[in-house]
């Protein structure tokens, strides 16, 4: 789901796109970027992403990997379904006191 | 979208390399990326560059990982197991052979088993609606002739109780084919009978015009596929073509597929028949053979009544008898009856035999591939992983047994279409061909066998610690107690269905040598006769048929090898006429003998030319009367118990008979309820319409067949129906024992093989596996012979256990084929005694391999390999 966000601002390649993780969680989380490969690899087997060869801003030659139509989708549903999920832990953990108060 | 993915995924399969180069090429990029960053930051060059990797992780890892997304790893890992399959299985040919072939001939013999009781029990014959189709006649209590006139046909036709009603009678032709003249079954059938039968198409041409078969039509005749492929070499241009049946010349019209036989399973060739204007033979009147389609609407009963009222009211000759009806769907004799379940139930034990034994192979090999296994575990490979593999490995072990077992069922089928007797054969209508659900129902079976068999060698061996099995030397020779056990249990359980098998096929072997070696009561060998009805029309009277008759006995002298000739009025076995009543004797106070006598009329020559033996009294003399008679030597006891029969008189309801001599019985040996009916002869004066001709031939006599064709040539007003050599009568009984007991004694040989197979197989790998011990017992002073014995004994205990258990099953199922049975009783001593002596032999034969492997071993040899 990150790596889909991340490409929601443009196609990037792989390096830009561990970056941007770090960058966006504040460092939170640092993944070894290796993993990160394994994950692209199936993304675009379920046809979420697409890829092409590009040239980065160094001249250095890069796959660029882009969000398609069905990508977007799966990213809305998959983030109403965290954010779903991230409600449903809140409340769970709101102190007692305020739900017996209504 | 979806397709679109895998068709991607596959793109990847052979994209492969192209693929590891992009990924290996992106990495290279990152980690430049990275390190130019790094760079950037202010760290020294190679500091960039180990940070950048750190950073990264595991290169190899995500390599390894990404490319496990690829479909081609999945593939490429199940060829993998294919190829690592087909080595381990063709390193060891000689169990692969062993375990496929057996696989395979379970399979094939299965198959063929059920393509055969498929076909002659289980289905239907092959028209529409067949239960509503019956043979239907007019007869006594015994039955009778099957014949009926036409004028009871047209009433029936007219009887609400029918949908249809055709006649076809069947009888052998002579048909000319090129310069050879053979013999085939040629049936008269109404015009109409295809129709009653339904969904009759010919294969060429056309059937039969509902006005053909009257006089003036040309000739038409249909062909059966069969004998245009063989006869006429698949001639293109063979409907229209002329051929010469029984010296006429017919026209070809049609070509029926080889799979349509009717009214019997041998009918080749069809001619039309208009029942009206046919009289029949010597003004004989019964010349149809009624096959009738019952109204769907009419109960049964209602049917055969109002059959009985029509056939009553249109032919005066039927009024004392009954409606009889064999239905043309449950055609099997009781013999058959009997036997095709037993040997379809022998079938299924030769079937888990060799699945057994398949099973037993591959656990004997459990400690060598358990072992394998365990190393392979210890290298990392997951359970899945193994188990996987070891269903792969037997997958293709089974596709072999599967595709071989497809060719055996195939060979066997065509076999049993080219080898099963006529009389077994002619039961049903159905085709004999390949029946492939029985073939995938076996193979399936099989498969699962050897499935469930392959699986375990890998489930036990990854179920315990590799370590533990991965010590180089087994110490304890007792390992894997488990799969031990089960082998061995296997075992016995084929020991037990061979020695079940065996005995079958032994008593029933022993039953079909006393059926063919019965005594008949006279000599059969080189005697053949013929069945002739004269033309009245040409031979009017009795002088001319006596002329006639006089003509062709000069005839039949000519032909060289005829050594005797005799005539007479039925012929034996079982060709008499049958005399049911009160019979009473001249006794003084006499109590009338109610009993069914065969009757003969038979010529002077008769009782010397049968070697018919006459006890007391003479033989016939010409001008003997129709009084004087001579009796056969159970019937003399019927009526004057411990008196002198000859000279006596007797009266059968008014008839006054006198005995002029005894003759021996004849006999008619048959499995099942069959008694012999005591004879009577009587002395044949003048001709009748029909006559049948008894020749007593020598070795260089012609077949049936040609005198048959050369009397039609000389003597076209003659008609001969029946001709062959009175074996033909004998060999309708024995033809089925003697099917029955050689399919038993094939079953059985190979369920003796398979289970000394297993044997031999299972001891070896047990006497590979106790080398150290039996090295230990050889150093501490054991002989060479107290090791055999001990193998021997451990072969010997599973094949007496199997015995036991074998023998019990046996006696079982020897009571079911007491029905089977002629001349022996169950407890034969002579057949239980070959079955213990070949089952101890086989076994000792088995066991005598592996035995002296282990008496040989040497000591000192056994220390040096370790």
């Amino acid at each position: 789901m990150l790596i889909l966000r991340t490409l929601c601002w443009g196609p990037t390649h792989g390096h830009g796109i561990a970056k941007s993780i770090e960058r966006m969680s504040s460092e939170t989380l640092k993944v070894e970027h290796g993993s990160l490969y394994p994950a692209l690899q199936r993304l675009q087997q379920e046809g979420w992403i697409t890829a092409e060869w590009g040239v980065s801003q160094n001249k250095q030659r890069a796959k660029y990997y882009r969000l398609t139509a069905t990508g977007r989708r799966q990213l809305a549903s998959e983030t109403s379904r965290w954010e779903r999920f991230v409600r449903a832990i809140t409340g769970v953990l709101q102190p007692v006191g305020s739900e017996e108060g209504q | 979208m979806s397709w679109r993915r895998q068709l991607a995924k596959f793109g990847a399969l052979f994209h492969r390399s192209n693929s590891v180069a992009e990924l290996d090429e992106e990495i290279r990029a990152h980690l430049a990326m990275e390190k130019q960053e790094n760079l950037e930051a202010g760290m020294t060059p190679e500091e960039a560059h180990y940070a950048a990797l750190r950073r990264f992780g595991n290169v190899t890892l995500a390599q390894e990982s990404s490319r496990e997304t690829w479909v081609w790893n999945w593939v490429e890992t199940r060829c993998q197991d294919m190829r690592h399959a087909a080595r381990t299985l063709a390193a060891h040919r000689g169990f692969t052979l062993a375990a496929a072939g057996m696989l395979a001939l379970a399979i094939g013999i299965t198959t063929a088993m059920f393509t055969v009781v498929d076909s002659l029990v289980l289905r239907p014959v092959p028209f529409r609606d067949a239960e509503q189709l019956a043979h239907l006649w007019m007869g006594d209590e015994h039955g009778g002739v099957t014949l009926v006139s036409p004028e009871v046909v047209r009433a029936w036709r007219d009887s609400p109780a029918f949908e249809a009603v055709e006649s076809a009678v069947s009888d052998t032709g002579l048909l000319e084919a090129g310069n050879t003249v053979v013999t085939r079954v040629v049936a008269t059938v109404t015009p109409g009978v295809f129709r009653m039968l339904g969904g009759v198409r010919p294969l060429r041409g056309r059937l039969f015009d509902a006005s053909e078969g009257s006089p003036g039509h040309s000739d038409p005749v249909l062909v059966s596929e069969t004998v245009w492929r063989a006869l006429f070499g698949s001639d293109e241009a063979f409907v229209g073509r002329r051929i010469r049946l029984n010296g006429e010349t017919l026209t070809v019209i049609g070509i029926l597929p080889a799979d349509f036989s009717f009214p019997s399973a041998n009918t080749v060739l069809w001619r039309p028949i208009d029942l009206s204007s046919h009289p029949g033979p010597g003004g004989w009147n019964k010349t149809a053979k009624a096959y009738v389609r019952f109204a769907s609407g009419v109960p049964r009963e209602d049917a055969l009544r109002l059959a009985a009222e029509a056939a009553h009211a249109a032919d005066s000759s039927t009024a004392r008898l009954r409606p009889w009806v064999y239905p043309l769907v449950d055609g099997l004799d009781p013999y058959s009856n009997r036997a095709v379940p037993l040997l379809a139930g022998g079938v299924m034990l030769v079937f888990v035999l060799l699945c057994a034994n398949v099973c037993s192979l591959l656990l004997a090999r459990l400690t060598v591939r358990r072992r394998e296994f365990s190393m392979r575990a210890a290298l990392g490979a997951s359970r899945m992983r193994l188990m996987q593999q070891a269903l792969i490995e037997s997958g293709v072990l089974g596709a072999l047994g599967v595709a071989f077992g497809a060719v055996v069922a195939w060979a066997l089928v065509s076999l049993a279409r080219a080898l099963m007797p006529m009389q077994l054969l002619s039961q049903t209508l159905n085709p004999l061909n390949l029946n492939e659900r029985a073939l995938a129902a076996s193979a399936l079976a099989g498969l699962v066998a050897t499935l469930g068999a392959g699986l375990l060698p890998a489930w036990l061996g990854t179920k315990v610690d590799p370590g533990d099995s991965l010590r180089v030397v087994d110490r304890s020779g007792t390992e894997a107690r488990g799969a031990r056990a089960l082998t061995r249990s296997l075992l016995v359980g084929e020991v037990a269905l061979a020695c079940t098998l065996l005995v079958a096929a032994t008593l029933l072997t022993r039953s079909f040598v006393n059926l063919a070696t019965a005594d008949r009561g006279f000599d059969t060998s080189g005697l053949t006769t013929l069945w002739l009805v004269f033309d009245s029309s040409n031979t009017g009277n009795s002088v001319g048929r006596e002329v006639l008759a006089r003509n062709l006995e000069e005839e039949f002298r000519q032909i060289p090898g005829v050594k005797q000739l005799a005539w007479s009025y039925g012929v034996p076995p079982r060709g008499g006429m049958i005399d049911s009543g009160d019979w009473i004797s001249d006794l003084p106070s006499a109590i009338p003998v109610n009993m069914t006598v065969v009757r003969y009329i038979v010529s002077p020559e008769f009782f010397s030319l049968y070697g018919i033996p006459i006890i007391r009294g003479r033989a016939f003399i010409p001008g003997d009367t129709r009084t004087d008679v001579i009796v056969s030597e159970r019937f003399a006891q019927a009526l004057w118990p411990g008196a002198d029969p000859l000279g006596r008189n007797f009266h059968l309801k008014g008839v006054a008979l006198h005995v002029v001599g005894v003759a021996r019985e004849i006999h008619y040996p048959a499995i099942g309820s069959h008694v012999d009916s005591p004879e009577l002869y009587q002395s044949m004066i003048g001709f009748g319409n029909t006559a049948m001709v008894s020749l007593r031939c020598g070795p260089n006599c012609p077949e049936a067949a040609v005198i048959r064709y050369r009397l039609a040539s000389t003597h076209p007003s003659l008609k001969v129906t029946d001709a062959g050599p009175v074996e033909r009568f004998y060999a309708a009984q024995l033809a089925r024992p003697r099917a029955t007991a050689a399919l038993a004694v094939a079953f059985a040989a190979v369920a003796i093989l398979a289970a000394a197979g297993g044997l031999f197989s299972v001891l070896s790998y047990a006497v590979s596996r106790r080398r150290r011990e039996f090295g230990i017992r050889a150093a501490l002073g054991a002989s060479p012979d107290q090791i055999r014995r001990l193998v021997l004994r451990a072969g010997l205990l599973v094949a007496a256990i199997g015995l036991a258990i074998g023998s019990l099953l046996a006696a079982a199922l020897a009571r079911v084929l007491a029905s089977l049975q002629y001349g022996i009783t169950t407890y034969d001593p002579l057949s239980w005694s070959i079955v213990l002596g070949v089952i101890v032999l086989t076994t000792v034969g088995a066991c005598w391999g592996p035995a002296r492997a282990a008496g040989r071993l040497d000591p000192q040899m056994l220390m040096r390999e370790e």
